[in-house]
């Protein structure tokens, strides 16, 4: 007997090892369904607060070329209210209505600023975390936008932070269509290169020409249409040959990204709920 | 008894803050970061109970998992190691040394300790990154991730033990 408890005791790293690797194995799936706890995620209070006081250090030292990227953006949008208002004051002599009805579909849309504190992005599922959570009105399932396009949708939040799933996810699917045709897809990350995603299920009889601006479809209601994902890279067939897939080089550089804006849609709980009847 | 665990745990600590503000930081081309926490590992002593380093394995896997928001992925390959370390160690050690002999260039002497350290290394990432691509679409950019994150580890790591423990 005493023989056998010692057998025993001398192989019990054996169990200890394989109950770890399990373990471990558990906190891979759990992670993976997003749903799980966000504790064992970048976004839980005590990594949040290291990464967001690392990110303020570094954001000093970034300081001139972010300010020369938003001057820039400044005039370029600028530019554009300016050549739009032309336009529509051209083209609707009786504007009243018309901007009444734009400012009544702003109204719906409120934006939440926000910093990134923690991004990732050479894994196959990148996450990013940001300083504003629930507080500051942050849900999940909103969209995450900076200057260049779309970074992502929030995937939970916690009182002060939110984790956000980015574009640059192998679960992360945005619904987004061409700005020139209308034709509507789904923009997929597959890996790699972080400026490279695709836009599939586009039909074989669209027009596309390399160039075109993709944007976002607005279907979803996460992200109100419209806004600037990519351009179309190149064009492919899908592997079932029965769709494009188009290359698209995406507008944000994930990779030095530091302020966002997350889009919070007033009426997305109305729209809901009438998809669910 | 207590010394010895105060001073790993200090060591411990000094990696991973280095790992968390710097290293997870650094993509060399754009490919995988090079990996210093399976130094703490590497360096357990020859005396330490399989279990008890697996369980520092585990713990400083989880911590490192936590901070770079990778959950399991470091605490799985880090445990590992730690269930290799203890046998490969006891081969490798040359025949005349100490019961609690601590893993070091002059310890082990220059080849053998590159050895040790290269061989463990190469565990470590074959865990880590099998873990991270199972169902990657890249399989080259994955490899090429590992190779990279790998070869800066290894010359990272041949760095830090020549400073910690200079040769005469």
């Amino acid at each position: 007997m005493h023989d056998f408890v010692e057998r025993i005791t001398a192989y019990i790293h054996w169990a200890i090892f394989l109950l770890l690797e399990v373990l471990s194995g558990l906190l891979l799936f759990k992670y993976n369904s997003y749903q799980g706890s966000i504790w064992f995620t970048q976004a839980n209070t005590a990594a949040a607060y290291v990464h967001e006081w690392e990110a303020k250090a570094f954001a000093y030292l970034r300081m001139p070329a972010e300010n020369a990227e938003l001057v820039q953006r400044n005039i370029l949008l600028q530019h554009e209210t300016d050549s739009l208002r032309h336009l529509l004051a051209d083209a609707l002599k009786d504007s009243s209505a018309t901007e009444k009805k734009q400012n009544t579909l702003l109204q719906d849309i409120k934006l939440i600023p926000a910093h990134i504190v923690d991004n990732s992005v050479r894994n196959r599922d990148n996450l990013l975390v940001i300083n504003a959570g629930s507080n500051a009105g942050v849900e999940p399932e909103m969209g995450v936008v900076s200057g260049t396009g779309v970074v992502g949708i929030v995937s939970a939040v916690t009182p002060h932070y939110s984790l956000v799933i980015s574009i640059l996810n192998s679960h992360s699917s945005i619904s987004c269509r061409l700005r020139r045709t209308d034709y509507f897809g789904y923009l997929k990350w597959k890996g790699g290169n972080t400026l490279r995603a695709y836009m599939e299920d586009v039909p074989r009889h669209a027009h596309i020409k390399v160039g075109d601006i993709v944007e976002t479809s607005g279907f979803s209601n996460v992200f109100p249409a419209g806004i600037f994902l990519g351009k179309v890279a190149k064009i492919k067939n899908s592997s079932d040959g029965l769709a494009y897939e188009l290359e698209i080089l995406l507008g944000t550089d994930m990779s030095n990204l530091r302020h966002v804006n997350v889009i919070s849609n007033l009426n997305k709980k109305e729209l809901d709920s009438l998809r669910l009847r | 008894m207590i010394i010895p665990i105060l001073k790993r745990l200090t060591w411990a600590l000094l990696l991973l803050t280095i790992q968390v503000l710097i290293l997870n930081h650094v993509h060399p081309w754009g490919y995988g970061a090079p990996l210093l926490c399976p130094l703490i590992v590497i360096t357990l002593p020859m005396g330490i109970s399989r279990s008890a380093a697996l369980l520092w394995g585990f713990c400083i896997g989880l911590i490192a998992d936590i901070f770079a928001g990778t959950a399991g992925i470091s605490s799985a390959a880090l445990t590992f190691i730690a269930f290799a370390q203890p046998p490969i160690l006891a081969f490798m050690a040359p025949r005349d040394s100490d019961e609690e002999l601590y893993p070091s260039f002059s310890t082990m002497g220059r080849w053998n300790y590159f050895q040790f350290v290269a061989l463990l290394l190469l565990f470590h990432h074959i865990v880590y990154f099998a873990l991270e691509g199972f169902s990657y679409f890249h399989f080259t950019d994955i490899f090429i991730s590992m190779l990279v994150s790998y070869l800066a580890s290894l010359i990272l790591i041949v760095l830090v033990e020549h400073v910690r423990n200079p040769q005469k």
